[in-house]
């Protein structure tokens, strides 16, 4: 079972709503399952679990651009968060 | 840091600002329409507007997701989440939407068992974690956000969970800014395209507003010097006597979009014959519906609503400030009876909504000593 961290990505209206906003998300790869979700971490270090159907394989290291729980782009190599 | 600190280079960006200087013709007025939440909100945060020259106006489109839903479908979503063994989830922005009676909020206050997720991969969480309730997820967004939905429904079957259901008012940026062309008080000379709608569509739907209505449009990304670039290579274009889609936003943006969700989109949703928009009406083919072969998830099919439409308050402009129209500050409950925190209309609520940036960023003060 995936376990998220406590600090993960939230929706939080008190500092505006990033998937309401239309916002995407740079992410770094962190683990993939056979089911097409990966754990992937942001630049502060928070965790989320994001659907990677819509880029083709990813492995870890690898960078993505997320919204809403999805990732819609690949990034760069140079543009991962570190 | 990197991907950031590059596109934030206050030098780059006066160099920017003097090329917009030599490339604006005095006397002419240029008004160019950001199409995007995101870009209101970065022209306000950075004070990009102000690096511009006085004769070059940016307006505010309609590209903010929860600005255009309307009090109607907000009424319908309250419906749902009263119905008994329902939870309702939704983004956090979309509780606080105002609707004839109260917000989402407002009826969570109340009892109904209404919960706030960022995706709707959370939303299907719920429901395996609560077999034994029905969970409704009211979706609301773009192309940028309407994938994830779609490749959660397809999730939801695979994974044979019955008790999800998806109340879609998914929306698509053409039609509107199509709409927003035809008007007869719209006079605009260039767009500053979507960024994020654009790494899924692609930025070839744009094309027809050069062919057809002769106007520039540059696709941009969402840091400062994105902004002021976009706008630079619209005025350029407007010098040059060119008129033509560009993508500023290539790092991110293939001009084709993506294939892979085009083609889920095409899947699990459908067009709706018209869906009305907050401040611009019915716009034909502008919403989509969940499709025939995922009927088993649309929670319209399953749960009876009131499908009322609803006149927005007669003291909110949020329409005229959607279309570019008016100014925030030029509303008449603007940072008065309407604020962040008690909003009237939907563009004071999410922070891409033009009249909370304009509030948040301290242009009610500013803006009011010049009026």
């Amino acid at each position: 079972m995936r376990v998220e961290d406590p600090t993960a990505l939230r929706c939080e209206p008190e500092h505006g709503c990033i998937t309401c906003g239309d916002e995407a998300i740079a992410l770094r790869v962190v683990t993939v399952d056979e089911s097409g979700l990966a754990l992937c971490e942001d630049e502060l270090g928070r965790h989320t679990t994001i659907e990677v159907a819509l880029i083709g394989p990813v492995a870890p290291g690898d960078g993505l651009l997320a919204h809403a729980g999805t990732a819609i782009a690949q990034l760069p190599r140079e543009e991962v968060p570190a | 840091m990197k991907y950031v600190d590059e596109f934030r280079d206050p030098e780059l960006g006066r160099v920017l600002a003097s090329e917009i200087v030599n490339l604006v013709e005095p006397g002419r007025h240029y008004k160019l329409m950001e199409v995007c939440g995101g870009h209101t909100h970065s022209i306000y945060k950075f004070g990009i507007d102000d690096l511009l020259p006085e004769n070059v106006e940016l307006v505010h489109g309609p590209g903010c997701p929860v600005c255009v839903i309307p009090m109607g479908r907000v009424d319908d979503g309250i419906a749902m989440a009263h119905q008994p063994d329902v939870i309702f989830t939704c983004f956090g922005d979309m509780m606080r939407i105002p609707g004839s009676d109260g917000s989402l909020l407002d009826a969570k206050a109340e009892g109904a068992d209404i919960r706030m997720v960022y995706s709707p991969l959370d939303a299907l969480r719920i429901a395996k974690e609560n077999p034994d309730r029905d969970v409704v997820f009211f979706a609301i967004g773009f192309e940028t956000t309407a994938p994830s939905t779609a490749l959660t429904l397809k999730r939801a079957r695979m994974e044979g969970v019955e008790n999800f259901f998806c109340m879609c008012n998914h929306v698509t940026i053409v039609p509107p800014l199509r709409a927003l062309l035809d008007s007869p008080d719209m006079r605009l000379d260039g767009f500053v395209g979507p960024g994020h709608v654009s790494t899924v569509v692609g930025a070839r739907p744009f094309e027809f507003i050069p062919s057809e209505y002769e106007k520039p449009i540059v696709v941009a990304g969402f840091e400062p010097l994105d902004v002021l670039q976009a706008v630079e290579m619209i005025l350029r274009q407007i010098a040059e006597g060119r008129c033509e889609v560009e993508n500023q936003y290539k790092r991110v943006v293939p001009y084709e979009g993506n294939q892979r969700a085009l083609e889920v989109l095409a899947e699990v949703f459908e067009l709706r014959p018209h869906f009305e928009w907050r401040g611009l009406g019915f716009i034909s083919q502008s919403g989509l519906k969940i499709s025939e072969a995922y009927a088993e998830f649309d929670a319209e099919r399953k749960y009876s609503v009131p499908g009322v439409r609803v006149a927005d308050p007669k003291a909110c402009q949020c329409g005229e400030v959607l279309k570019g129209v008016i100014k925030p500050f030029e509303c008449k409950v603007f940072g008065t009876a309407c604020t962040p925190e008690r909003p009237i209309g939907t563009c004071m609520v999410s922070s891409e909504g033009a009249c909370a940036a304009y509030y948040n960023y301290g242009r009610f003060a500013r803006e009011r000593e010049v009026v």
